[in-house]
């Protein structure tokens, strides 16, 4: 079902980063502080491939780094699921109907994000429908019970950067607005490094061999909030919806 | 009886269809599948389970003296289940059955006769709510709790102490509070949010948590108890040691009560401090508003709160 982790590792060391100078400050036990509250800056929850603009929103380039082309290496039959995905998108997208957004997809909505950590867990909180990702950083393996909206995380430290394995996706969650889709058998790996004081770097290759003809890797910035006293608000998707449903009785 | 026995199953529905009913998951107790959200007596916890509902823990023992984080603060990290008698059902005491609530106690400490001292019109309102508009039941929609309902939520929650900040993870709905304690003043009024806005302060051992622009969506419980945006809530969390932490809140709204009052309950630390917490996928599976509908006569259906 999966690929061999050394042929994931060896995609990963295939597009490296620029050469990492920078040296995050530490926490209380040691490890880098990616603490505090961030955001993208970019079109990437609005279509991962390399897009024009439609009404209401932006164009936007493709946050896929690898393949080199910058598109999602789809099955034959996949690609097609994408273009109906596309087509039937304002029923179909998942997260229209405020379901739980799925990883990768939390962490580039237009919704700030706050990452805290301690020894055992980083958490990553996202504004959107009070969203939380817990990573569980003591070495356990995901569990064998279920699978969950947001799948799950174990995490641990290769130096400045966070390692996130994520396992146990629902099948249901998409990438984008685009319909950009996956099935159960995705595995994630992220990696995410302060790559300067107020930005960090995102990476996360995505395999799915149901879906994929290849693993392929997304990167992108999030941006440190620096406003002064900057915190999440909420964004109650399904409260929201109610009250558009009963407006447009 | 039966209506009740239908609402024990709308919220075992739920859980179920929410895939956790099969998962550790904190101060449920084994009991959880039988009782529900909207569960009667605790049947099934060990001796003295009744006093607590289905949400049994046990008293926790005495614990080891409390520690301190990194950055200084009173150590509460860890899982927590919470004890405020059967407040969850209805935060005032309810010595007779409602429709889906059989009799308890609240959590309420003043006034002593642990009711909310509302004014007649808010009284009025109230029972007009759990009478023919229990389909209102925020929860039943899959919001997210306001303050202080969460202290006192279903399935207990994890408490986080990063520097500068309080967390509460609850396993119900899978949400956070994240409670800064910088000092920050409020975010302006004109905001007003199911959770509202929170911010927290250490005095010696206690977190002292302030709560305003709340939106006045949320209820204290299932039983029509509302709240309006004019809430304001001092919540006062002490640990005691490792092991138990006292908890209460003042609430305050001159619009609907005639006076302040206070709940009390405690934290428990739960025994399996390795546990997770599991994905409470609320919107998801959400099939309290046809339970009830088709349970307690509820008009859900023509007054447009189901979707479909």
């Amino acid at each position: 079902m999966r690929y061999p982790t050394a042929l994931l590792v060896s995609l990963i060391a295939a597009v490296p980063l620029a050469a990492q100078s920078y040296k995050a400050p530490r926490t209380a036990d040691g490890k880098p502080d990616l603490q505090g509250i961030w955001q993208v800056m970019n079109t990437a929850a609005v279509n991962l491939e390399d897009h024009i603009a439609v009404l209401g929103m932006p164009a936007g380039r493709s946050v896929i780094v690898d393949p080199p082309d910058g598109k999602i290496p789809y099955t034959p039959a996949a690609a097609q699921k994408q273009k109906e995905n596309f087509k039937n998108r304002a029923k179909a997208d998942p997260l229209n109907i405020c379901y739980i957004p799925g990883v990768p997809r939390v962490m580039y909505l237009p919704f700030p994000i706050q990452i805290v950590e301690t020894p055992k867990y980083v958490l990553m909180a996202s504004e959107f429908a009070h969203t939380l990702r817990m990573v569980y950083m003591n070495g356990t393996k995901h569990p064998d019970v279920a699978l969950f909206w947001i799948g799950d995380s174990r995490g641990h430290w290769e130096g400045e950067t966070l390692v996130v394995d994520v396992a146990n996706n629902l099948p249901d969650t998409w990438f984008d607005r685009s319909g950009n889709f996956h099935s159960d058998a995705l595995h994630i790996v992220e990696r995410i490094t302060r790559t300067e004081p107020d930005i960090l770097t995102y990476e996360a290759t995505l395999e799915d061999p149901q879906v994929f003809t290849r693993p392929w890797t997304i990167r992108m910035l999030l941006y440190r909030h620096k406003e002064p006293n900057f915190k999440l608000l909420e964004y109650e998707c399904n409260a929201y919806l109610e009250d558009a449903e009963k407006e447009n009785k | 009886m039966r209506k009740l026995n239908t609402l024990n199953l709308v919220v075992a529905s739920v859980t179920a269809a929410a895939l956790m009913t099969f998962a550790p998951i904190p101060g449920a107790g084994q009991d959880k599948q039988k009782g529900g959200r909207g569960g009667g007596k605790g049947k099934g916890g060990p001796p003295g389970a009744e006093q607590y509902g289905p949400y049994y823990a046990a008293p926790a023992k005495a614990g080891e003296p409390v520690g301190r984080t990194p950055d200084g603060q009173p150590d509460m990290q860890g899982f927590w289940t919470p004890r405020f008698n059967q407040a969850i059902f209805e935060v005032q005491n309810h010595p007779t059955a409602q429709p889906g609530i059989g009799p308890g106690k609240g959590a309420i400490v003043d006034p002593a006769d642990g009711r909310i001292p509302y004014k007649p019109e808010a009284a009025a309102k109230a029972k007009e709510m759990l009478a023919k508009q229990i389909y209102l039941e925020p929860e039943a929609h899959c919001y997210v709790s306001g303050v202080p309902h969460a202290a006192y939520q279903q399935f207990g929650y994890q408490i986080v102490q990063p520097a500068g900040y309080v967390l509460f993870l609850t396993e119900y709905a899978h949400t956070y509070r994240a409670i800064p304690t910088d000092g920050r003043p409020h975010i302006s009024p004109n905001i007003k949010l199911f959770r509202g806005d929170s911010v927290g302060k250490w005095e010696g051992g206690t977190l002292v948590i302030d709560t305003t622009n709340q939106n006045g969506k949320t209820w204290f419980d299932m039983a029509g108890n509302f709240t309006t945006p004019a809430i304001h809530v001092v919540e006062r969390i002490t640990p005691v040691d490792t092991n138990n932490i006292n908890y209460e809140a003042v609430v305050d709204d001159s619009t609907i009560y005639t006076q302040p009052w206070k709940i009390a309950g405690q934290l428990g630390r739960h025994p399996d401090q390795n546990m997770e917490l599991m994905e409470f996928a609320c919107v998801e599976g959400n099939q309290d508003l046809v339970h009830y509908t088709e349970g307690v006569g509820g008009k859900a259906k023509e007054k447009g709160a189901l979707r479909q």
